[in-house]
């Protein structure tokens, strides 16, 4: 398990590295458009419909990971320096990661941010360091709920494009499944940090799932 | 007797499928109709070997994916008879009227048009009746006689400007929209430049200044009945689609400009613009200066204030974060003397 995840950020970091290079020589060598790269996460808009489903899932991932990444922030700022510190800071760089290929991914595709993000980067500082000063088993049961809710919706997002067209979308659906199981390794992690002995896990749990939900919901539209 | 009845029914059943098969009844002129039709496909095979004055894709490169709105439809010579066989009721009756009026030609495909293009969809049909129409300004304001004017020079009838159903809306969007696309073409062809390292990348508030100067220079040969288009794109059935004709410019030319931010500067950059756009044509449209230089000069103030705006937001930030490192050192300095900090 560990060392896919190894193959898999690995194979992530490799991309990353190369395609700033292809970029321009692509822009030197021809004019092509510059999204019809073979390597291009996204597959050129067939029309408006597709363009708007697209950009929509786009800004809701590109929002819940600055959420994420906001929140493992606060859990920092209160538990940085208490043993769980190295752990979280770990989490907190793998989520630093995903923020930096979905800023890449809408920053290419010339997909709007939502409005949103200045709420979210308050909230979720302020789950973050709410839930860290219950101690780290609160920080960890924040951390299962927060990424409980997350991989759920990539499985949605998931099973959509699979239902639309796997082949089109094969490059799309390669990078939310690995960033899907990435957040499932973080649940995995806090469930292993004594998560559930935190008093009141249960009701934790479902309020802060109850808020992602919410702001899944709301980031996809506005 | 029995068999005679059965082949009536099966006879009238026939009749009814070829008629569900040919939707129009078969009048002379609807005949002849399909034939002009056949005769336009014909052409537009031949025609697409020939250039044809569509933009260049070449200079789109990273626009033709985000700008197909402001570009007719890629020709459909394969479907030009198929789309011509079901069109919409309104078309039909408008172009079997703009038929009627000249009486002996009935073939479509025979119509003096500009350049002798043919016209295969009603979009650009329509596109060309607005393009004909622009001439007419001036002299109509931005009206449906101006409309009716432009289809007069295409050899259609006057009526022809009930096939608008926003009449002088319609005139104006469209005006709009090929301003804005003229605009990203050559946006597009200047960052090809740059990528290719045939050019100097510009500084951005230079950038700026030079596309919405470039812009509005569009609108000069038409300023004089400029407020009258204004007013028209400010009438409520008309604000959803200006806006998102103004929102499009406005993202295209920060685009280009280098703005790739993926945070909240997305909107404030963009509604900075869409106010300094906004405020520069109002003055335009009262400037009577020479070549517009006062008008040049508002809009170089403006972006010089955005400019200096957005370096003094930088400049409190990083006081903001310098006084609070300077708090926290001073309480750690504090703990420190006092001896609260003290490990246990």
């Amino acid at each position: 398990m560990q060392r896919a995840v190894f193959a898999h950020i690995a194979l992530h970091d490799w991309t990353h590295v190369f395609s700033p290079l292809r970029i321009r020589q692509c822009c030197l060598k021809h004019r092509v458009q510059l999204s019809s790269r073979a390597y291009s996460v996204i597959p050129p808009p067939r029309d408006e419909a597709e363009k708007a489903l697209l950009h929509s899932m786009l800004r809701v991932d590109h929002a819940g990971e600055y959420g994420a990444n906001r929140i493992y922030a606060g859990q920092m700022a209160v538990l940085g320096r208490s043993q769980i510190g190295p752990l979280i800071q770990e989490m907190w760089d793998q989520e630093k990661k995903h923020l930096a290929k979905f800023n890449e991914i809408l920053a290419e595709n010339r997909v709007r941010p939502t409005l949103l993000l200045p709420l979210w980067n308050v909230a979720g500082f302020l789950l973050g360091a709410g839930t860290a000063l219950l101690g780290k088993e609160g920080a960890m049961a924040c951390t299962v709920a927060v990424e409980e809710s997350i991989s759920e919706h990539y499985n949605s997002q998931i099973r959509a494009l699979m239902e639309e067209d796997p082949d089109r979308y094969v490059e799309l659906l390669k990078l939310i499944k690995e960033f899907r199981d990435d957040e499932m390794e973080h649940h995995d992690t806090g469930l292993e940090h004594d998560a559930e002995s935190l008093p009141g896990y249960k009701l934790l749990k479902s309020a802060i799932q109850l808020g992602c939900t919410a702001a899944i919901f709301v980031s996809q539209r506005l | 007797m029995a068999a005679l009845l059965r082949g009536l029914r099966v006879g009238r059943a026939l009749r009814g499928f070829g008629s569900v098969v040919v939707p129009k009844t078969s009048s002379p002129q609807c005949n002849g109709l399909r034939r002009g039709f056949h005769c336009a496909a014909l052409r537009l095979q031949e025609d697409k070997d020939k250039s044809i004055p569509v933009p260049p894709s070449s200079a789109a490169s990273s626009t033709t994916t985000y700008h197909e709105h402001y570009r007719a439809p890629p020709s459909k010579n394969n479907t030009a008879t198929y789309m011509h066989e079901a069109p919409a009721p309104e078309a039909a009756a408008s172009e079997a009227a703009a038929k009627e009026a000249p009486q002996p030609n009935t073939s479509y495909a025979d119509q003096s048009g500009e350049q002798g293009e043919e016209y295969e969809t009603e979009e650009q049909l329509q596109a060309h009746i607005l393009n004909a129409a622009l001439d007419f300004v001036q002299l109509h304001g931005w009206t449906l006689e101006a409309i009716s004017a432009g289809a007069e020079t295409l050899g259609l009838s006057a009526a022809s400007s009930g096939m608008f159903q926003n009449g002088a809306g319609d005139l104006v969007l469209h005006f709009i929209a090929q301003c804005n696309a003229q605009l990203t073409e050559q946006m597009a062809e200047q960052h090809n430049q740059v990528q290719l390292g045939q050019a100097e990348p510009k500084k951005t508030a230079e950038f700026l200044r030079d596309a919405v100067e470039t812009r509005l220079r569009m609108l000069m040969p038409y300023i004089d009945n400029w407020p009258q288009a204004m007013s028209i794109l400010l009438l409520p059935h008309n604000i959803p689609d200006s806006l998102k004709h103004l929102s499009t410019l406005v993202d295209d030319i920060w685009y280009y400009a280098g703005d790739r931010s993926t945070d909240l500067n997305w909107y404030t950059k963009r509604a900075a613009l869409t106010g300094i756009y906004n405020t520069t044509e109002l003055v335009m449209i009262q400037d009577s200066s020479e070549d517009f230089q006062d008008t040049w000069n508002f809009l170089e103030n403006r972006i010089q204030d955005i400019v200096n705006m957005a370096g003094a937001a930088k400049q409190v930030a990083s006081t903001g974060e310098a006084v609070a490192q300077g708090l926290m050192g001073a309480a750690v300095t504090l703990k420190n003397l006092t001896g609260i900090n003290q490990r246990r």
